[in-house]
């Protein structure tokens, strides 16, 4: 506390007045983030005509579920949506097995010299900008015939998710005590068992956080479900709503219903993550 | 019989299990180093293979080789030129003023916000949500006849822009919406340093009265600077991909304005089919991103 009170003294303001700016500061902030969608959200209770209207209307008198009828009953969205999920969900079982065996292996084996280059290595993998790798993907999936498949999204989102999986995770076992497992194994476990029964459910709220990182990448993903999709039986969320968008013609009202709707299980799960949010951003690198 | 066989299937698992065990650092990395050997690995040789060729999508084994020919028109493709510049543009615009606001931001609020949880959950909100979105959010915002903010600037007597329809006012809208999306980003990092900061040192540095400014440049900047390297490297490796956001606002124009190199990319392979072009400028933006990455890891070095 008597560092706050000389710190404010040197900069002029007493610490109620920077308590007063930071708070005006933050209300600013989160008005700003949230203005955005909840402007979305809006317009997506606004009839065609109320859309285009000008000036636009801020407080909707005249609420309407068209949109998400029309979005969600008339058009695919709905399979869309289930895509998505599917998508999402093979890929997180996929990335997060082999991955968190990677992950404990490289926590805790010695690969003496080998060890920072494997680490790297996979690393780098995550570098390589997604445009780069698509078009080998692209010509690799047409020869397996499985162009416009989930299967092809799942196998190449696993390979986009598998280095933050393991950096994760590797950074989560590593906070583990190493004693835990000797303990095991002198009761007379395997390292393998050890690892099933005393490591992996120490390291399940990690593992909870890592694979909700990956249901996000899988479920926000755009370029690649672009090239490699074009009907609605492997379609994702993100490219039916930019199909609507044309350069001629805009789909305004189903792309917020639909729009909106890909945003709300997100939402959740941001609030899920926080605590382990910036380690995630970070691949494990910050532990925030 | 009955006896032996059962000895000799336990004696067989024993030995399996003998042999996992031995092997198991090997078998855990396993499968991770199959599936980024067939994933990465695989696709980068096959595209260094492709920029050598008059690729054939309809029959690739009847490709002519060519050889150096997709690099040589790399030197003389204006477009691509267009591409590189627009690139380094909106990368260099978009991080700096996220780094600007974000990091202003968390040493002005860094001793409020500690127990805010839930205020700094809908900070990060922006950044998780699927592009896509945020494209469209922007987009819909933008709209010069019926958009929020041309409202706004009419109400407060400013004149209404094209924004991302204009040609002068495309790329500064894709700037704008990557701010909004990924400054919380930056602010958070920031801010989980400052966290993890020790007290001590600065109390010290009040007993023998030095000035903020001084506190900041001796103390505050070398404890952020780790996580201030990541946090640019993380941020700039993305904006340097930049693609779903052009595709939904601009789709790359007016005139090429916003045309960044992915998606440059994505039309010379999708649209001209012109593949082996496609991945020679593919190979151009790998070797930038990876001179860029090694160098900024080895100075930082997070490696461990």
């Amino acid at each position: 506390m008597a560092g706050t009170t000389t710190e404010s003294q040197e900069s002029g303001l007493k610490p109620q007045h920077q308590r007063w700016l930071a708070a005006i500061a933050l209300v600013f902030a989160v008005a700003y983030t949230l203005f955005p969608v909840l402007w979305l959200l809006n317009n997506s209770f606004k009839t065609r005509l109320d859309m285009f209207s000008s000036p636009p209307i801020y407080i909707n008198g005249n609420p309407t579920l068209f949109n998400y009828i029309q979005a969600f009953v008339e058009r695919p969205f709905l399979q869309y949506m289930l895509n998505s999920a599917i998508v999402a969900i093979c890929t997180t079982l996929l990335s997060l097995t082999a991955g968190t065996l990677a992950g404990y292996a490289l926590a805790r084996y010695d690969y003496g010299r080998a060890k920072k280059h494997i680490s790297m290595w996979i690393l780098s993998t995550r570098m390589m900008p997604p445009i780069v790798s698509i078009i080998p993907l692209y010509i690799m999936f047409s020869y397996f015939s499985l162009l416009d498949t989930k299967t092809a999204l799942v196998v190449a989102y696993s390979g986009f998710n598998l280095p933050f999986v393991v950096w994760m995770m590797k950074s989560y076992f590593a906070e583990i005590p190493r004693d835990l497992e000797e303990s095991a194994q002198v009761d007379g476990d395997t390292n393998l068992g050890a690892l099933f029964r005393v490591i992996l459910p120490l390291a399940a709220p990690g593992l909870a956080a890592t694979s909700i990182f990956c249901l996000i990448l899988s479920w926000n993903e755009f370029l690649l479900a672009l090239i490699v999709t074009n009907t609605d039986r492997a379609n994702t969320l993100p490219i039916g709503i930019a199909g609507r968008i044309t350069q001629y013609k805009v789909e305004w009202g189903e792309i917020s219903a639909s729009g909106f709707a890909a945003c709300v299980p997100i939402v959740l799960f941001a609030f899920v993550v926080q605590r382990h949010l910036v380690r995630g951003l970070s691949f494990g690198a910050v532990k925030g | 019989m009955a006896t032996s066989s059962v000895r000799d299937a336990a004696s067989t698992a024993l030995r399996l299990e003998v042999w996992v065990e031995r092997n198991l650092r090997y078998l855990l990395l396993a499968p991770t180093v199959i599936i980024l050997l067939g994933l990465t690995v695989f696709p980068t040789v096959y595209m260094y293979i492709v920029a050598f060729q008059k690729f054939d999508p309809s029959n690739p084994a009847a490709s002519q080789w060519i050889g150096f020919d997709n690099f040589a028109r790399l030197l003389s493709d204006d477009k691509f030129h267009n591409a590189l510049y627009r690139t380094f543009e909106f990368t260099f615009f978009a991080v700096s003023i996220e780094f600007a606001l974000g990091l202003g931001f968390a040493l002005l609020v860094d001793k409020h916000i500690r127990n805010l949880n839930f205020i700094k959950t809908v900070l990060l909100i922006p950044m998780m949500l699927p592009p896509i979105c945020v494209a469209i959010v922007w987009k819909l915002m933008y709209a010069p006849q019926f958009g929020v903010i041309n409202d706004i600037f009419k109400r407060v007597g400013l004149h209404p822009l094209q924004w991302a329809s204009g040609y002068d006012t495309a790329m500064l809208s894709v700037i704008i919406a990557d701010v909004w999306e990924w400054t919380p980003f930056v602010f958070l990092m920031c801010l989980a340093g400052l966290a993890s900061m020790p007290t001590e040192p600065f109390e010290a540095a009040d007993l023998d009265g030095a000035s903020s400014w001084q506190k900041f440049r001796d103390l505050t900047w070398p404890f952020l600077r780790p996580i201030v390297s990541i946090t640019l490297l993380l941020r700039i490796m993305d904006a340097f991909r930049l693609f779903d956001q052009v595709y939904v606002l601009t789709l790359g124009g007016p005139a090429a304005a916003t045309e960044t190199l992915s998606y440059y990319i994505y039309k010379v392979a999708f649209r001209f089919f012109d593949i082996g072009y496609a991945a020679a400028i593919s190979i151009f933006m790998l070797i930038v991103t990876l001179m860029f990455s090694t160098w900024l890891l080895k100075r930082m070095q997070i490696a461990d």
